[in-house]
């Protein structure tokens, strides 16, 4: 009956094409979206990753940067940096809001940067400066591709006019794109000219990241350290919490439907193919049989949209980043291996449609013209 | 030692609905069927011929009675048993050919095959012989839709034989075939009956059959007896030109108030395409 089963379902090839390519389309939203997703969460922790600290000191009972606001007396900053475990410290005024570019409002970590601590500003230029004085920004490129806001042009942080001197690579995400301003500006703004939002330290080589992490506390009071990888596990982590129900609704609705695909296809098969199941019943096939030519259906069909979904996905997520720059996609193993995994109950669980037209098979109907 | 009879079914009852809606389709029939013996069942259409077939295949549970096959009795034998007992007991040919689509012809003919111990690889000597005895050996390959009705019978002839099953059970086999395809197939079941030993069952309306058969049995209103020969009534199918039983021929029709006989619906629809053409008042009837 397997043979069968092959046989039968590539004898018409293009009904499987157009079925396996619609499963195929379900599985592509459940990775893009997952893609976009993931893209996007990356993007959130970008800076924290690029500046490459050992210990991030913030406001105690803070421990994000993502939706979250800090604020450190400049002293300690000072104090951390006497300490004979640190190498070198340097510190940023933040801000979480919209920065207006273009007439358009654009949610953003507005990063205040020292001239003294380059460090802290973008790592990656597109064109202009790469260090903000007062009174100008440094815009993401991707924003002045979207905007045509360019070098020269002015933007406004709540109701401060910036003049843009810089395009910064690396550093738009539709959730939160970075904009880079002078340290003197922010301060000024958020009445803050002896405070910072976090410090960035860096160690003595060899000393212990988590280590330093606890002398801080110890040392400085009201303060938060912790280390680079557990700070930005815990932004990563609010990134994912806020669009995992979302990411897990969709990736649900993209199984469903996948489902839905495949059992329509099954059914509609074997409901097409009833004359000929009931020859094999009437030849002395069982019913175990028949339902396993059903399953197996399925699972080339579901089979075949997986190997459609992961062709058209890595063209499509190759290609996309150049069409549609504002998109952050980040391709991962687990969301190939995720959707491979469903696949088999997508298949069985479409296959039980088939089952009930196979339970109730009447042999008699070979004896029908 | 073998029983003398492949199939016995004692006081067969099939009754289909309740209440007011009950239908007696078989009603007490009781038959024996010899090896090597090839028996019609004849009768005018709704007289529960192929629900007769269909339990006698054990396709089909009879309300009460018992059926034996090759001294086996199938009565309280599960679907289960009831499958591997049509896989290596019986074979099937039907009226309309019910070939798979997507197999070719050897794959058809071998599709049985799977489900004997032996397997495909066992059965590919008698597969060769079969293609070779029915003529098919050329069209081995060939896809269903691309062969002729009488190609396609010959298939299912050799798909019902591939396991070599000790009866045959064959509904039609000629209905859908002109009337020299019709006969060529006839002689081929008589040959596989001859042989082969091999029990021919075989519903039909053919009346040409009746001279190759060894018995007639006639049903009517689900009730079986045998068939006098003297109860002829022939006539000539205008398409034809083929002496028809006008008592057992189901394929008819009436054109100008006067009822015509067909051997098959295929001669019916030549007629019906155009009737004028085919009519011969000298030659509709002609005595028995």
């Amino acid at each position: 009956m397997f043979y069968w089963s092959l046989k039968t379902l590539f004898a018409e090839p293009v009904r499987l094409m157009v079925s396996a390519l619609a499963v195929a389309v379900s599985f592509i939203l459940v990775i893009f979206f997952s893609a976009v997703f993931e893209g996007e969460s990356e993007q959130m922790i970008v800076y924290l990753e690029e500046m490459e600290a050992d210990v991030w000191v913030m406001q105690k009972g803070v421990s994000n940067m993502h939706m979250a606001s800090s604020m450190v007396w400049d002293w300690k900053a000072d104090r951390i940096a006497q300490m004979p475990e640190v190498k070198e410290v340097a510190a940023i005024l933040y801000f979480n809001g919209a920065v207006k570019i273009g007439g358009k409002d654009w949610f953003s970590y507005v990063i205040g940067v020292s001239p003294e601590q380059p460090r802290t500003g973008p790592w990656a230029i597109a064109q202009g400066k790469a260090i903000p004085g007062p009174g100008e920004a440094i815009i993401p490129d991707v924003i002045s591709r979207l905007t045509g806001v360019g070098i020269g042009d002015e933007i406004t942080l709540v109701d401060r006019p910036l003049r843009v001197v810089g395009l910064s690579r690396d550093t738009f995400s539709m959730a939160s794109s970075i904009v880079f301003v002078a340290r003197e500006d922010l301060g000024d703004m958020l009445d803050a000219e002896e405070q910072f939002s976090y410090i960035m330290v860096y160690a003595e080589p060899g000393v212990s990241a988590q280590a330093l992490a606890e002398r801080i506390k110890q040392e400085i009071d009201k303060i938060n350290a912790l280390t680079s990888e557990t700070f930005i596990d815990s932004d990563r982590q609010l990134a994912v919490q806020m669009g995992a129900e979302i990411v897990r609704m969709m990736t649900m609705i993209g199984t469903l439907l996948a489902t839905l695909i495949v059992a329509f296809t099954a059914y509609s098969l074997i409901a097409r193919k009833k004359q000929e199941l009931a020859i094999a019943r009437a030849l002395g096939f069982g019913n175990g049989q028949i339902y396993l030519a059903a399953l197996s259906q399925s699972v080339v069909v579901t089979l075949l949209g997986l190997l459609f979904a992961l062709l058209i996905s890595f063209t499509l997520l190759a290609w996309l980043p150049t069409v549609v720059p504002q998109v952050n996609l980040a391709v991962r193993l687990h969301q190939f291996t995720s959707i491979a995994v469903v696949t088999l109950p997508v298949a069985i669980l479409a296959s039980l449609s088939a089952a009930r037209t196979v339970a109730r098979l009447d042999p008699m109907t070979v004896f029908h013209q | 030692m073998k029983p003398e009879y492949i199939l016995q079914a004692n006081s067969l009852n099939k009754c289909f609905g309740r209440g007011d809606a009950l239908v007696r389709a078989v009603e007490n029939v009781s038959l024996e069927i010899k090896r090597g013996e090839m028996v019609l069942i004849m009768g005018p259409s709704g007289s529960g011929k192929t629900t007769l077939l269909s339990m006698l295949g054990a396709l089909l549970s009879p309300t009460s009675g018992q059926i034996a096959i090759d001294g086996t009795d199938i009565s309280a034998m599960k679907a289960a048993a009831l499958a591997a007992l049509r896989a290596q007991k019986l074979g099937f040919v039907f009226q309309a050919f019910n070939l798979l689509e997507a197999l070719t012809v050897e794959e058809n003919i071998l599709f049985p095959a799977r489900l004997t111990t032996a397997g495909i690889q066992g059965a590919r000597g008698r597969l060769d012989e079969l293609l070779q005895r029915l003529g098919l050996i050329a069209r081995r390959n060939a896809l269903p839709n691309t062969l002729s009705g009488g190609e396609k019978q010959r298939v299912a002839i050799a798909r019902a034989l591939i396991n070599q099953p000790p009866i045959i059970l064959a509904d039609e086999p000629t209905g859908n075939l002109d009337s020299h395809k019709g006969q060529e197939v006839m002689m081929i079941l008589h040959d596989i009956a001859r042989d082969d030993g091999c029990s021919v069952l075989m519903v039909t309306h053919d009346p040409r059959v009746e001279e190759i058969a060894d018995r007639v049995l006639w049903l009517e209103d689900g009730a079986l007896r045998d068939r006098k020969s003297e109860q002829h009534s022939w006539v000539i199918d205008p398409v034809c030109g083929m002496r028809v039983d006008e008592w057992t021929a189901s394929v008819t029709t009436e054109y100008n108030d006067k009822k015509f006989v067909f051997c098959s619906s295929r001669c019916l629809s030549r007629f019906t395409a155009q009737p004028a053409h085919y009519i011969d008042e000298t030659m509709h009837r002609v005595p028995g």
